[in-house]
């Protein structure tokens, strides 16, 4: 017996070995079930070209984004053309793409990859948001002045009851009384920030549900990856993502749309610089730095006042040289959806009106400021209200993938060397 | 009496710079006491009509024009009746050599003997003449697109055509297909089927006569002779009853194509709904819409499973060219109409050749068909009544699974051909199981006859030739000769195949076929009207002739020729049928008793070549070495050689022949008698990719290279002195090194000791 078992120990060692090299037998199969009128929907928004992929990988080699393993966008093309909904759905590399059509304008059959990830994400917003109907209407030009009207209504309303409501929750014109502000006596403080906080929290509570379902999925993938790769800090992955959000080091790796890494780095940080002086604004009440009272609105050079001004320029240059980009070379763009169109126009909108509004505040026209500033908050609340219904909800969606990708390395950026032309 | 031979030296192209033109008239006037001899300034144009003018005025009778390459003069530039044979001064010597050399001059005048000596002894050709006349009607075996097409095209070029089909009806696949794939731009939209129009067409053509369920019972005869017997299939009259007779001039055989069994893998036969593609087909042709053999219901989803009869090495390996196609097309009968209906096409490759490209992206573009590589591993039953096929390594997935109503195999195509060879050797294995002489000869046979019996009963053509009743069959079972150099050509000579009996092909591919083989019948009629040969020697009159009386009917020649040219009487002795004979002369080299030869080609001609020229002494250290060079590819090489300046051995003498299987073991036991040091046959590659225009002309002299080891042997000479090369036109560079390696042999083993003897 116990010959034998010296026999056979080394065997069974041997056998262990053998296995170990042979290959994993397949997955469990998964049952497809392709969803035709997914295909259809998918081929409205933009993607119309996707059942022309032969699915020779040209799109993932070609891209500067993708990763080595599982790398897109040829498995979603796969995906797209057979209707696969769900995986789509829940896939997260969707939000890696920047849409530079690099592959769009090398795929061999004319197949518009670049597009189609577009139309997926613009499907993905609408998927995973909180009443669905808002999202359709986002996505419809008809809708545009449903969704104004909508919002007019409810400032309107807000000022109409602010009286009351200021009752009811305690606060007072005296509240704000040490603070000139010439608006107040049209938009109180309490109400502005109020109404505008309440926004806010309902987009975010909104948008965190498919941020929380794009990690998920992002995680799924990522462990998958052979061999598992070690995952990265959370706060040293959110520090690489902003660094690279910051300095568009992605952006910068596309080689067809060069003029958008020019025209998004101007609006992002067009939009940053308003972002953080409504934020100082905002916060000016409970400021310790701020010594004394706070006047409102600014002076005109006072350094948050021009950090505004400037910003808002850079803005509107910013979204022109994007329309225009979008105007004349649709084939780098990709194709123009009223998603793109909306968004655009509703930064525009936004902006502009602030400025005639500060406009129309120097020369103190008067009611004219009043009605220019409301219009102002419409736009600005619109923006706001349908972040997550909109092209806009990128800003959330993306932040989330890149730091996940950061956290689950799949980032690993071939380097633009070898991305062959 | 002596004919009036005239030899004219062309002093052009730097051949007087480089040779002492003196010196070879001399040899011509003095050494071959020729009663004519002329230099020219060139062998073209007005130089090559002033030496037509010359023979005529001069009543030349044999001409001998050193000058150009024979291949640089136009056709039929010559008088009738006048044996003109031309070498390449230019291009075998003073392109290749170096001018003004003591070695140039030898090999410039021993050519220029050779030749002499070779016009002598050549005889002018008579073309071949039939005693019976030469039908030019063609019979066309098979009434589906190509038959069809083949009869159509004949009868319009003004040439009877009799068209026998076996089935009822003609038409064949083309006719039982409910749509086609689009045949022209922008391959967007299936076509219908234009059978009934062709058909029609047919039936109605006054040159056209139409035998329906007949087959060719008999074929018997020769090109311009062929007489065919036609037999009921028993439909409207008993099987066997004689339908006809009657004698056509050629054969187009267009028996088309069955459909394969798809490999065991697949569930065909074991599961309801899973069926061939030509099934689905014919339901569809029937019913007008896609319905579940189960059931009856409407189908709403099918898995095309594609490859399930070919590109299989333990099936059938080739591809077969229009299953992708057919399944895309059927993908399209599903989805017509039928807005949530889905196709699915598992395939490996897609093979969609040239513009049907735009066909299979135009079927792509439908949301409802999904396309993918993968590898299907199982088709199971779904307890629904539904089936499941699971696929791995899939494009949405390393394995996925779909639901469908119904599975479609794509079956490949096998030709509807038979194996004329393997027939003919099942019938020899039974005569010897019965008559062998001894055990073990029977054993051997019977094992034999159990490997041939499943070609058992599958004549198609029933020719009555002595090397089986069909045309051989080739890789795969296709009955093509070479299907990339000459296409339609088959081992039988004025017999064509055409269409999928030749490739897998689709209906385009078939009509032209059937066209390009009409065009080859027709040419087949012709030549041999006029005593002419047909490919690969078109026009060549010379034909074999048998010194019968001196046969010893060992049968050599009967079993080698590549073409069945020879039948046999009883005894073995071969009965000719110059009609069937391409004169390649494998015959000729087969021959020990040498009573077979060409008027300008024969044994005696070649070995006076051979012995016309001086070998110098042992001491002279000039060897000698015979080249015997194939005129298909190795010759012309030679003249690519010298285009490009190369330097050849001077001591190598070329003598081009038809075909290295016509190289009679004679020459080269007359050339080393005679003191040559060696003896090198290059000649077309063998082999399963052969380039043989002769098919297995090459082969033969490398298989008969054990005789030729056997005279040297005797002559107690080393095997060594005789080697055999294969080479193909484009490796011309490679000739001078195939000589100088040779010289290094014949170096080491020392001169031929029977220099001089």
């Amino acid at each position: 017996m116990s010959v034998e078992a010296t026999e056979t120990a080394p065997l069974q060692e041997m056998q262990g070995a053998i296995a170990e090299t042979v290959e994993p037998p397949p997955p469990e199969p998964i049952r497809i079930e392709p969803d035709l009128a997914f295909i259809r929907t998918l081929m409205k928004a933009g993607g119309d070209s996707l059942k022309q992929c032969m699915q020779c990988g040209t799109c993932s080699a070609t891209c500067a984004l993708s990763s080595d393993h599982e790398p897109f966008p040829r498995k979603e093309m796969a995906w797209a053309s057979w209707g696969m909904k769900d995986v789509l759905l829940n896939d997260s590399d969707v939000w890696l793409c920047y849409q530079c059509n690099d592959c769009s304008t090398r795929c061999p059959r004319g197949a518009r990859p670049g597009d189609v990830l577009a139309a997926v994400r613009q499907e993905w917003i609408g998927h995973h948001a909180v009443p669905r109907f808002l999202a359709r209407w986002a996505h419809q030009p008809q809708s545009a002045i449903l969704l104004l009207g909508i919002m007019t209504v409810l400032l309107g309303a807000a000022l109409y009851l602010k009286d009351p409501i200021g009752r009811l929750l305690g606060f007072s014109e005296e509240m704000s009384s040490n603070i000139v502000f010439s608006y107040s006596s049209m938009m109180p403080r309490w109400l502005l920030n109020l109404f505008f906080l309440v926004l806010g929290v309902l987009a975010v509570l909104t948008v965190l549900r498919g941020v929380v379902r794009l990690w998920k999925s992002m995680k799924k993938t990522a462990l998958q990856q052979e061999p598992v790769t070690p995952r990265k800090n959370l706060i040293s992955s959110i520090g690489s993502a902003i660094k690279s959000i910051l300095l568009h080091e992605r952006f910068s790796l596309c080689t067809e749309a060069r003029p958008r890494y020019w025209s998004h780095m101007m609006v992002f940080f067009g939009f940053l610089a308003l972002t953080l002086v409504t934020l100082w604004v905002i916060t000016a009440p409970y400021n310790p730095l701020i010594g004394g009272p706070f006047i409102y609105p600014l002076n005109f050079w006072n350094p948050w006042k021009l950090l505004a001004n400037a910003g808002g320029v850079v803005l509107i240059a910013g979204c022109v040289l994007m329309l225009k980009d979008r105007m004349k070379n649709s084939e780098q763009t990709g194709v123009n959806n009223y998603s793109d169109w909306s968004l655009i126009g509703l930064l525009l909108a936004v902006v502009l009106t602030g400025f005639i509004t500060e406009a129309l505040h120097f020369v103190r026209l008067e009611p004219h400021r009043h009605l220019a500033y409301f219009v102002h908050l419409v736009f600005a609340g619109t923006l706001l209200l349908y972040m997550p219904y909109s092209k806009f909800a990128h800003i959330v969606y993306r932040t989330a993938a890149m730091i996940c990708a950061e956290r689950y390395n799949r980032t690993n950026e071939k380097q633009p060397g070898q991305i062959p032309t | 009496m002596e004919e009036k031979i005239g030899v004219f030296i062309c002093t052009g192209y730097g051949i007087a710079e480089a040779l002492d033109i003196e010196a070879l008239c001399k040899v011509a006037t003095e050494e071959f006491k020729a009663p004519f001899c002329q230099t020219v300034d060139s062998c073209e144009g007005q130089g090559l009509e002033s030496i037509i003018e010359d023979i005529k005025a001069n009543h030349l009778e044999k001409v001998v024009i050193a000058g150009i390459s024979a291949r640089r003069y136009p056709d039929a530039a010559f008088p009738e009746g006048i044996i003109v044979e031309k070498f390449a001064l230019r291009e075998h010597v003073v392109w290749c050599q170096p001018p003004n050399e003591e070695d140039t001059q030898m090999l410039a005048e021993d050519y220029l003997r050779m030749y002499i000596t070779k016009v002598q002894k050549m005889k002018v050709t008579v073309a071949f003449q039939s005693e019976e006349p030469i039908d030019k009607s063609i019979l066309v075996v098979g009434g589906g697109i190509t038959g069809i097409t083949a009869a159509l095209e004949s009868a319009r070029a003004g040439y009877d055509v009799r068209l026998v089909e076996k089935s009822d009806k003609l038409g064949g696949w083309l006719a039982r297909q409910f749509k086609l794939v689009p045949t022209k731009p922008p391959y967007r939209e299936l076509e219908k089927s234009d059978a009934p129009e062709l058909i029609a067409e047919v039936e109605g053509n006054p040159r056209i006569q139409v035998y329906k369920s007949a087959v060719t019972s008999s074929i018997k005869g020769a090109p311009g002779l062929f007489d065919v017997t036609l037999t009921s299939t028993g439909n409207g009259r008993p099987a066997g009853d004689i339908v006809d007779k009657f004698r056509v001039g050629a054969i187009v055989q267009a028996t088309g194509w069955q459909a394969t069994e798809p490999r065991d893998t697949l569930p065909w036969g074991r599961l309801d709904d899973v069926v061939r593609n030509v099934d689905l087909e014919e339901s569809i042709l029937k019913h007008g819409r896609v319905i579940r053999p189960s059931d009856g219901k409407e189908v709403k989803s099918i898995a095309f499973i594609q490859c399930g009869g070919s590109r299989d090495k333990k099936h059938h390996s080739y591809c077969s060219s229009i299953c992708c196609l057919t399944s895309l097309k059927q993908a399209m009968y599903l989805r017509d109409g039928a807005e949530d209906a889905k196709a699915y096409i598992f395939y490996e490759f897609i093979r969609t050749p040239g513009q049907y490209e735009d066909f299979y992206r135009r079927v792509q573009e439908d949301p409802g068909i999904f396309l993918t590589r993968s590898n299907v591993t199982n088709v199971v039953r779904d307890p629904d009544g539904s089936l499941i096929v699971t696929a791995a390594d899939t494009m949405p997935g390393r394995n996925i699974e779909v639901k469908v109503d119904m599975v479609v195999l794509a079956a490949g195509m096998k030709p509807t051909a038979a194996d004329g060879e393997a027939i003919r050797a099942l019938k020899d294995a039974r005569v010897t199981v019965e008559k062998g002489e001894s055990e073990a000869q029977r054993k051997t046979a019977a094992e034999k006859v159990e490997e041939l019996s499943q070609h058992e009963g599958t004549e198609i053509l029933n020719l009555e030739y002595r090397q089986g009743p069909d045309l051989p069959a080739l890789e795969y079972g296709f009955p093509d000769s070479h299907f990339i150099c000459f296409p339609y050509e088959s081992r039988r000579t004025g017999i064509y195949p055409a269409g999928c009996v030749r490739q897998p092909m689709d209906g385009i591919g078939s009509r032209e076929d059937a066209a390009g083989a009409a065009l080859k019948a027709i040419q087949c009629v012709e030549m041999t009207s006029r005593g002419e040969a047909v490919h690969p020697r078109s026009g060549d009159k010379s034909y074999p002739e048998f010194f019968l009386q001196r046969c010893t009917q060992c049968k050599r020649c009967t079993e080698e020729c590549p073409f069945g040219v020879l039948n046999e009487d009883e005894k073995g002795t071969p009965l000719p049928n110059p009609t069937r004979c391409r004169r390649c002369g494998i015959c000729l080299g087969a021959c020990p008793e040498r009573i077979v030869s060409f008027r300008d080609y024969s044994v005696d001609i070649i070995a006076s070549m051979i012995k016309s020229i001086p070998i110098p002494d042992e001491f002279d250290e000039k060897p000698r070495v015979l080249a015997l060079l194939c005129e298909n590819d190795a010759f012309p090489a030679l003249d690519v050689v010298g285009q490009h300046r190369l330097n050849i051995n001077p001591f190598v003498r070329v003598i081009p022949v038809r075909c290295l299987g016509s190289v009679n073991v004679v020459w080269i036991s007359e050339a080393v008698s005679a003191g040559y040091d060696g003896v090198i046959l290059i000649g077309c590659k063998y082999g399963d990719d052969y380039q043989c225009h002769f098919i297995t002309g090459s082969e033969l002299a490398d298989t008969r290279g054990e005789n030729v080891r056997d005279k040297l042997q005797k002559m107690a000479l080393e095997n060594e002195r005789v080697e055999l090369h294969q080479l193909e036109i484009a490796e011309y560079e490679r000739l001078p090194k195939i000589f100088d390696d040779f010289m290094k042999v014949i170096d080491k083993y020392g001169m031929n000791p029977f220099k001089g003897m």
